[in-house]
């Protein structure tokens, strides 16, 4: 029981607000088969001062990742903080990754790129902590002082060329005390080894040989599969329920009535989607009038007069944006083992601490009893927070006393997402007769599912220029669309109206657009992205007859970024030919992490600027898979230059500010290429004014 | 149900499953070879590719009465000793990020590479471009294709 006796606990400074366990705390596996399972030797000799880190007698180190990696590369990043003050072998670096619980990880939700920047503080605490006792523990040995060691690579130095490697360490080192997490001198960006170093993705080989383990591979034993059949509007209910023919498929083991629609379980998942469609279901729909049509005309209708404005001359722009789906390439899926005294889950969540509440509500047990298994998630953008599949998968095993997978068809994760809602933009601006801008409005009407927002004008702009007289309104209308966050969240929408807009008052103020932004933008930081991404975009060079050159910039999430990009438009066809971007995230951890990020993000851009919406009718969403619902493929996807520029600051977010500047850049090449103006995403050339 | 004795990755399986079984399906949940993906299940992403006697083929559109005598090969398989050139290429060059659809573009660019040993880029969009990568690694992909080709990660 000395695990228990030694069990103390530690405050921890940040916006984490929670304590984190001390002692050799076990960190339950990911999977019940996998290869996260097998990076958890259970010595008695490892030492885990916390339950972020472990270190093995074999000189392994163990990072326990407490946020989830849905492709933003997390666990290679939380990783690599706390290897950078351990002074680990990189080499013998694995992660494991931590399961859903706040009050042992602090909170774990993992969205609008707060995971670097709200625990990259902490994970560098730990490494230095367990690295000082580390070094301590040596330092009693060779009876020296601490100060005259160093580390190195997984291995404490000392004074007379003496050497221990961590791994010979941990039983000495388990008898130093804790010290103060808050204490820890943390290094200057100057020595780091690790942090900056481009460096390839933990999970790489796991993923390549089909070993890594999604939610949709869990496998427990005795278990059934569910898949569902749901209505085909957002709301709608099922009234009548005829499974005679669904009953009758091999494998359909029961049919079960869920409140969003009708669960088939089988004992294989073709059963399940072969009884599903062997279904005969009325649905209730009292939203059969609403489609897109009908919402576009009432968000026109919630526009009002702009805020009072006087210039030489002043411009308005109205923009449409549609509802996206997230379309993770993982579709949703959970896999519920609910007992009378106990209940399992494995799934993918961007609020695997919020799913555990969750799960205990659901089954009435105490959250101690309840075990939520984080596993890698095959995309998130946003769409893994509502946890409602978790919901569904742990009431069916309580229902059929018997573990089961629920899988979510590509049909049921389209058709019944929590979108990124549409939205209108009316915008207004005056400029002097030099060409300033002295007036800027920006009316922001969304339709979202859970009401319209307030309306009134606020000083809140996401303008980073410094244009007088600007102001923005937050409005809309409530819509009987489910909604919710999408990578970027209201940047999607706002800087893409924003960008957009700021191009034609520089064409209206007969300027250069770069040289415009780079004229009123405010902060130094982002305008130096913005010229090297002109620098590198060779911003101003003559393009061949139909191609144009387009420009835009964002800053957010602690981070800034800037994108040149060259489009050719030929019939009703747009050619996205070249991207550059420069982004600055402050202090990059991982250079070739952030390169794929800012890929990654721009390919969004260019499937939502030039393919992708989700269109309203009768109440339901019409895409259903991705013959509907088109995403940029490999032949859309041009030569994409990615720059870092670190500014040196602190730790910036990532994972959302690759896509805001992108799609604004490709409409305003498509000005630049045509003369004409974009006024709806997704982009059609004949819809061009 | 029916009795299907197929060949997966050279081990000789027996299977009980309804005739009209997507391989996907009985890869997945008969035999636990999951590195296999669902992704759309209309042949629209190519998350679920496999080899059917070396031809690149989607496994949620390939019925397992279909199989006979065809030989499988899943991204389990792949490889005969360590890792594929092409596994290796896609570690050294960093392409997955979620991960979810690697194994399928790695199966498509495989049965590529067994006919056409040096592709362009056009034939390796031909090959890749069914395919969808919701998180947009399709640059790094091809990277990776290309080293693949030219003898691989040193």
């Amino acid at each position: 029981m000395s695990s228990l006796t030694r069990r103390t606990f530690l405050k921890l400074v940040g916006g984490v607000g929670a304590s984190f366990a001390l002692g050799t705390f076990t960190v339950a596996c990911a999977s019940p088969r996998g290869a996260d399972a097998e990076a958890l030797p259970d010595k008695g000799e490892s030492f885990a001062p916390t339950v972020f880190l472990k270190i093995d007698p074999d000189g392994t180190c163990t990072m326990t990742i407490s946020r989830s990696d849905m492709g933003q590369g997390v666990r290679t990043t939380f990783a690599m903080l706390v290897a950078e003050e351990l002074d680990a072998d990189w080499s013998k670096v694995k992660v494991t990754q931590a399961p859903g619980n706040s009050d042992v990880y602090g909170g774990q939700g993992t969205g609008g790129s707060s995971s670097t920047r709200t625990m990259n503080k902490t994970l560098r605490q730990v490494g230095a902590a367990t690295r000082a006792m580390l070094v301590a523990a040596a330092a009693q040995q060779w009876k020296v002082d601490p100060s005259a060691c160093k580390t190195e690579k997984g291995k404490v130095l000392g004074p007379s060329g003496q050497t221990l490697s961590y791994g010979e360490l941990t039983t000495a080192a388990k008898a130093i005390p804790v010290p103060d997490l808050k204490s820890m001198k943390l290094k200057d960006r100057a020595d780091y080894k690790i942090i900056g170093k481009a460096t390839n993705r933990v999970d790489n080989t796991d993923v390549v040989t089909g070993k890594a383990m999604f939610g949709l591979d869990v496998h427990v034993d005795g278990m059934l599969y569910a898949a569902c059949l749901r209505p085909p509007s957002f709301h709608g209910q099922s009234q009548q329920i005829d499974d005679s023919a669904a009953r009758k498929v091999p494998g359909v083991v029961d049919v079960v009535p869920i409140s969003s629609g009708v669960a088939v379980i089988g004992t294989n998942t073709w059963a399940c989607l072969k009884g599903r469609d062997a279904l005969k279901v009325d649905w209730s729909n009292a939203n059969s009038g609403v489609s897109s049509e009908t919402l576009r005309a009432a968000l026109k209708q919630a526009v009002i007069e702009h805020k009072e404005m006087s210039g030489a001359k002043t411009l308005e722009a109205n923009f449409e944006l549609p509802y996206l789906a997230h379309a993770t390439m993982e579709p949703l899926n959970a896999v519920a083992d609910v007992r009378a005294d106990s209940a399992e889950v494995w799934s993918g969540s961007q609020s695997p601490d919020g799913a555990r509440d969750q799960i205990a509500e659901a089954t009435g047990l105490s959250p101690e009893k309840v075990t939520m298994h984080t596993m890698i998630l095959g995309g998130g953008f946003g769409r893994k927070f509502s946890n409602e599949w978790i919901g569904e998968a742990v009431n069916l095993s309580k229902h059929m006393k018997k573990p089961v997978k629920l899988l979510w068809t590509r049909e049921c994760d389209m058709q019944h997402d929590i979108y990124r809602s549409m939205s209108e933009h009316a915008l207004k601006a005056a400029i002097d007769a030099q060409g300033n801008p002295v007036g800027w409005s920006h009316q922001y009407l969304q339709a979202p599912g859970g009401g319209g927002g307030g309306g009134n004008y606020g000083n809140r702009t996401y303008l980073p220029y410094d244009f007088d007289n600007a102001f923005m309104r937050f409005g809309g209308i409530s819509a009987p669309v489910p909604t919710g966050p999408w990578r970027s969240v209201e940047h999607t929408q706002i800087i893409v109206a924003n960008e957009c807009f700021v191009d034609e008052i520089a064409h209206a103020a007969g300027q250069d657009p770069f040289e415009f932004r780079r004229k009123h933008i405010k902060g130094d930081r982002l305008r130096k992205v913005l010229e090297m991404a002109a620098e590198k975009g060779n911003w101003g060079k003559p393009l061949p007859q139909g191609s144009g050159r387009g420009i835009a910039c964002f800053d957010g999430y602690g981070s800034c970024i800037a994108h040149v990009v060259e489009v050719t438009v030929k019939g009703n066809q747009v050619k996205v030919d070249r991207m550059v971007a420069v982004v600055d995230v402050g202090t990059a951890i991982n250079p070739r992490g952030v390169e794929a990020q800012v890929q990654g993000a721009f390919v969004d851009g260019i499937s939502t600027s030039l393919k992708a919406a989700i269109t309203v009718e009768k109440g339901g969403a019409v895409q259903n898979n991705w013959d509907g619902y088109e995403w940029a493929r490999m032949t859309d996807v041009p030569k994409m230059e990615v720059y870092v520029a670190d500014s040196g600051g602190g730790f910036g977010g990532m994972g959302e500010v690759g896509y805001p500047s992108g799609p604004p850049a490709i409409a305003n090449a498509i000005f630049a290429a045509t003369g004409k103006r974009v006024r709806k995403f997704p982009i059609k050339v004949e819809e061009l004014v | 149900m029916a009795v299907f004795k197929i060949n997966v990755n050279g081990q000789a399986h027996s299977v009980e499953a309804e005739p009209d079984m997507p391989v996907l399906w009985v890869l997945r949940d008969l035999l636990g070879l999951t590195g296999t993906k669902y992704g759309c299940g209309i042949g629209e992403c190519g998350a679920c590719a496999i080899l059917v006697d070396g031809e690149d083929a989607r496994g949620c559109q390939t019925p397992i009465s279909d199989i006979g005598n065809k030989k499988i090969t899943t991204i389990e398989g792949l490889a005969k000793n360590g890792l594929h050139p092409l596994q290796k290429a896609w570690i050294e060059h960093d392409v997955p990020q979620c991960g979810y659809c690697q194994t399928g573009h790695i199966m498509s660019a495989a049965a590529l590479l067994q006919k056409t040993p040096n592709p362009t880029d056009a034939q390796i969009d031909e090959a890749l471009g069914s395919h969808i990568c919701r998180c947009g690694t399709y640059t790094r992909i091809k990277e990776a294709v290309k080293i693949a080709a030219k003898g691989g990660v040193k």
